[in-house]
């Protein structure tokens, strides 16, 4: 197992090199620079920028290196823990992202958890009454979560909260409590803000699960260990929930190390309605303004928790299913 | 080996279990199957039964009725399957009971067990093979850890596993397929079932597993005393296991018999092909009968005798429009055919 | 017996040579025919693809047709006058407490609608210019049957040409990816060894990128002011790009497991050349797989690029597509006071949910146990 655990490590880290490596190239691929973009924005507020001072910044920003040298500058940072100074903020990179990740990975964690807690049930319910009304409402739901996309749900909440809960919403805190250490207070509001972003991520997601795990356990229950378990007189309770949703749920696990990434980035469209201080808006700005270090930054960190989600996801399914310990 | 003289079943007491004119329907999306068609048979106490037949016949059904396991697509639309507990008891209709009811889970595992014919699929491969033997003791015998855990070990000490302590904490998948139909008859065999379904057990095994595992059932019958049912398409397995036979075609039992009836005195046109179509050792020469054309559209529904458009002596304007009724050729042997030949 | 003989699907004895022989084909297309909800899918899409077809002469405007006597005009109100279908003209004031247009119906001032008119000048299916569209009203005014944008934009003449590209970015990506994908999945499982070892590096190295990131930097890195056709091309290009792994993965499963079936071992065995099981057994086998999978893949395609509009790195004004209009949906202001601002959205989910359910029914005929 320790063995396994190794072996997947060191692949990891080759996976990441060669990852930091492409997506730093696709990400300095547009023409022009930062530089650009921000002598534009410095001209149209009126200020003239000698060319000495634009050959100081072109320096200081490297914007001239060929790619191997930015790239390798880069990556020589990094790998000291200096994630370099974001060009649009001036502020350190390290810190930008960590703020907003966390933000990030605690909204997607809760939908996580919302998704798996609602999508379980259903789906088995689903498959167990195939083909009755509900499994068809149920269906019909699912495929609407599936086509409704999420930020017009945002939305719908949105107006929903302001219009019937009288609530300030946006963001994840109100004003008053924006630079208040945490609190119960705080906590409650921050509830308050943040429900709408957990439901809207996790309607789609559990839209999907639900499927798969129907789809997963109809195909279970056709198992020929089903029908043994039924033979041993057990409650169809038991041979359900012991026996089928143990061996179906084995996808659903697989499926979690692709989903917190996906439910992480998912939320850009949803973070950009609600004004959420998240991850995924900041790579957009990033990308936007051309700013490489913050954007190939975001990049190879969100790679690197897409391969750790998907190490747990194959550790959590060893646990689960005994055939893959074996490997 | 199988010649022991078999007492007529015309004493009706002691079967364990009866099954009288049963009907099953399939309602699929493409059309209704008629799975059963109105089977009747018996298993005598303490004997094996073979239900012999083609794939599609309706053998597996028969035993999943039984155990009231067919799937919910299969609708039960008529007959009886009278289950007799001990000797002289009160038969009581299987039927009566809901799938999913107390009464019915009391019945199965533990006084009618089944094993099927995947070795690979029949285990759980999330637990471990004493986790699901122990599932049906604790179900059914006692509650107890220690003793369960002691009576699972036991079973599977009499089943023939070569180090059962360990075999006991494996995982199906850690297992070959012979030794998990073990595991299977152990879990099987664990409430010492008075009838035990075997649906096609040894059909996904090699030779020689197969005959290991059918010695072992043999054995094991002729130990435990309990009355088998075994299904199978193989007559040549049907010669090494059964007392009695019964062989069905399309949903319907056609011949019923002694095992030495059936092999040496076989009158359903049906019945005669099929031995005709096993392969002997010796017999070189000439070519390997086979059944003409190939059992019909399951959504189809056959007038007159089922067999009438495959069978070489059909005689026409009667087979092709009258359903043959069960006639008894053999009172005293409980010989019964259904075939116009014979009415 | 409850079920009546004369119900079932065949019931004479005469059948019996051709029972069992129904064309596998056949009972898939059954099978299909069984779920209501599937089918109401593909007619659905029949339609959008018939409608998309004659967009430019079903729409009455330019897309980009500007008229401020029409910003935030809402849906025409259609009567008959004078035994003639008629809209009317709309007196514009401004609300200047709120700041907002408000129109006025000018019943005094009908205006017919004219069918087959002249308007501007397209290419019908792209080859055959004309000028003739469905239904205008005189020039000076406008209808806008489903209302209008901020600049009197006719929304029904941006929702028709918006298709255009939005019911065809997605479908063309996803055929290209289906097609990279089932010939790198096919290699690959086929020939096992060092190319499967190979392709399933560069693949493992692909899904090792979290997809939407991906896509948003590779849009990025589109030039801003390249022409539709180009963009529209690139973003196929990256929507394949980024798709067909996936699609790969599981051809290269299925065809694992046909090449070690034992039809493929008697074809090997029979001499058939590698192009001989590869197209007779191992294709045939897969494909139903792979329109499954092709199907199912075109919604999310369709997401992707409304995303992307909508983020504003897809497609760019003055193109148009539903996710730039959707775009223009994305204030509670919109929906609340012009809620007609939410059909592209509605059209959107329509689409969407058809694909999904086509998908859905076409997998349950193919393959009824998954």
């Amino acid at each position: 197992m320790l063995n396994y655990i190794a072996r997947r490590l060191i692949n990891m880290i080759v996976l990441l090199v060669a990852i930091s490596f492409i997506g730093f190239f696709i990400i300095q691929l547009p023409p022009g620079s930062f530089l650009d973009v921000e002598l534009q924005r410095l001209r149209s507020l009126g200020g003239d920028v000698s060319r000495d001072q634009i050959k100081a910044l072109e320096l200081r920003y490297g914007i001239n290196d060929p790619f191997l040298v930015k790239y390798w500058k880069w990556v020589e940072r990094s790998s000291r823990g200096d994630f370099g100074t974001s060009y649009m903020t001036d502020q350190s990179v390290g810190e930008r992202i960590w703020g907003r990740l966390s933000v990030s990975l605690g909204l997607s964690l809760f939908a996580l958890l919302f998704t798996w807690l609602i999508s379980i049930p259903i789906g088995v319910y689903s498959a167990t009454h195939r083909y009755t009304i509900p499994d068809y409402v149920v269906t019909l739901i699912q495929f609407i979560g599936l086509a409704v996309p999420g930020f017009l749900l945002a939305l719908i909440l949105l107006i929903f909260a302001t219009r019937y809960f009288n609530q300030q919403v946006g963001g994840i805190n109100s004003s008053e409590f924006m630079d208040q250490p945490m609190s119960v207070a705080k906590f409650i509001d921050m509830v308050n803000h943040i429900w709408i972003a957990v439901v809207v991520l996790a309607f789609g997601a559990t839209a999907g699960l639900t499927r798969v795990m129907r789809a997963n356990l109809l195909d279970v229950l056709n198992m020929q260990y089903i029908q043994t378990a039924r033979a041993k007189g057990l409650d169809e309770a038991v041979v359900i929930w012991k026996h089928a949703v143990r061996n179906a749920i084995h996808p659903l696990v697989m499926s979690l190390g692709t989903l917190l990434p996906a439910l992480i980035v998912g939320e850009t469209l949803v973070a950009q309605v609600l004004s959420l201080p998240t991850i995924g808006p900041m790579y957009l700005d990033a990308l936007r303004a051309e700013d490489m270090y913050l954007a190939g930054t975001i990049l190879v960190m969100l790679s690197g928790l897409l391969l750790i989600g998907n190490l747990l996801a194959d550790l959590l399914l060893a646990w689960v299913d005994p055939r893959v310990r074996l490997e | 080996m199988t010649s022991q003289p078999t007492t007529p079943t015309t004493t009706a007491t002691d079967d364990v279990v009866r099954v009288e004119d049963l009907q099953v329907n399939f309602y699929t999306q493409l059309g209704v199957v008629r799975a059963l068609n109105g089977v009747s048979f018996n298993i005598p106490r303490g004997k094996v039964l073979g239900i012999v037949g083609e794939s599609g016949c309706g053998k597996s059904i028969t035993g999943m009725s039984i155990m009231q396991l067919v799937a919910s697509v299969g609708k039960t639309e008529g007959g009886k399957i009278l289950f007799n507990e001990s000797a002289g008891g009160n038969p009581i209709n299987i039927l009566d009971y809901e799938r999913n009811s107390p009464e019915m889970r009391k019945i199965r595992g533990n006084n009618i067990s089944m094993i099927f014919q995947e070795p690979m699929s029949s285990l759980n491969p999330c637990y471990t093979i004493s986790d699901q033997i122990e599932e049906a003791i604790r179900l059914h015998q006692t509650e107890d850890k220690v003793e369960s855990r002691k009576r699972a070990i036991e079973v599977l000490t009499k089943v023939g596993m070569p180090n059962p302590d360990r075999i006991a904490d494996s995982f199906p998948h850690e297992l070959s397929g012979g030794m998990r139909q073990r595991a299977m008859i152990a879990m099987a065999l664990s409430c010492t079932p008075t009838l035990l379904i075997a649906d096609e057990p040894t059909t996904a095994l090699d030779v020689t597993t197969e005959a290991n595992i059918l010695d072992l059932m043999r054995e094991l019958q002729s130990e435990i005393g309990t009355s088998i049912m075994f299904i199978t398409h193989n007559m040549g397995v049907v010669a090494q296991m059964c007392d009695e036979v019964a062989v069905m075609y399309l949903g319907r039992v056609v011949e019923r018999a002694t095992v030495d009836d059936i092999f040496y005195e076989p009158r359903h046109p049906y019945t005669i092909a099929l031995l005709q179509s096993i392969p002997r050792l010796g017999r070189t020469k000439g070519i390997l009968a086979s059944i003409e054309g190939s059992v019909p559209d399951p959504y189809s529904r056959v007038t007159g005798c089922p067999f009438h458009p495959r069978c070489p002596v059909a005689i026409k304007g009667v087979c092709d429009t009258i359903l043959p009724e069960e006639t008894i050729v053999d009172a005293a042997k409980g010989h019964t055919v259904r075939c116009h030949l014979y009415s | 017996m409850a079920v009546d003989a004369t119900q079932l699907p065949h019931t004479t004895a005469t059948h019996v040579e051709d029972v069992g022989q129904i064309p596998q084909w056949q009972l898939m297309v059954r099978r299909f025919r069984k779920s209501k909800l599937s089918v109401g899918g593909m007619y659905v899409l029949i339609v959008m693809y018939v409608i998309m077809l004659f967009s430019d002469f079903l729409a009455p405007y330019e897309h980009n047709r500007l008229d401020s006597n029409y910003a935030w005009g809402p849906p025409s109100q259609i009567a008959i006058v004078d035994g003639k279908l008629s809209t009317f003209a709309l007196k514009q004031t401004l609300d200047t407490e709120r700041l907002q247009w408000l129109y006025v119906v000018d019943t005094d001032r009908p205006l017919p609608i004219q069918f087959f008119v002249q308007g501007y000048e397209y290419r019908f299916l792209g080859i055959f210019p004309s000028k003739l569209h469905f239904y205008g009203v005189e020039e000076g005014y406008q209808v806008n049957l489903l209302g209008a944008d901020k600049d009197g934009k006719d929304v029904l003449s941006r929702l028709l040409k918006g298709s255009q590209i939005s019911l065809t970015l997605g479908f063309v990506g996803v055929v290209i990816s289906v097609i990279i994908g089932s010939i790198v999945g096919t290699a690959s499982g086929y020939f096992g060894g060092s190319i499967d070892n190979m392709i399933q590096r560069v693949i493992e190295l692909l899904r090792s990128f979290p997809d939407i990131p991906l896509f948003l930097s590779l849009a990025a890195a589109l030039p801003q002011n390249a022409p539709v056709e180009i963009r529209f091309f690139m973003i196929t290009m990256i929507i394949a790009v980024i798709g067909w792994t996936g699609l790969a993965r599981e051809v290269r499963g299925k065809v694992m497991s046909y090449r070690n079936a034992d039809y493929t071992a008697a074809s090997v065995a029979a001499g058939g050349s590698h192009w001989h099981i590869i197209t007779r057994h191992l294709i045939p086998n897969s494909l139903s797989h792979i329109i499954v999978v092709g199907t199912l893949a075109i919604p999310a395609a369709i997401g992707s690029e409304t995303a992307l509009s909508f983020l504003g790195l897809g497609i760019l004004p003055p193109a148009v597509s539903w996710g730039v209009m959707v775009r223009d949906a994305q204030t509670i202001e919109a929906i609340t006071t012009y809620p007609w601002m939410l059909l592209p959205v509605l059209v959107l989910i329509i689409t969407v949910l058809s694909f999904y359910l086509l998908g859905d029914g076409i997998r349950d005929a193919v393959d009824p146990y998954a």
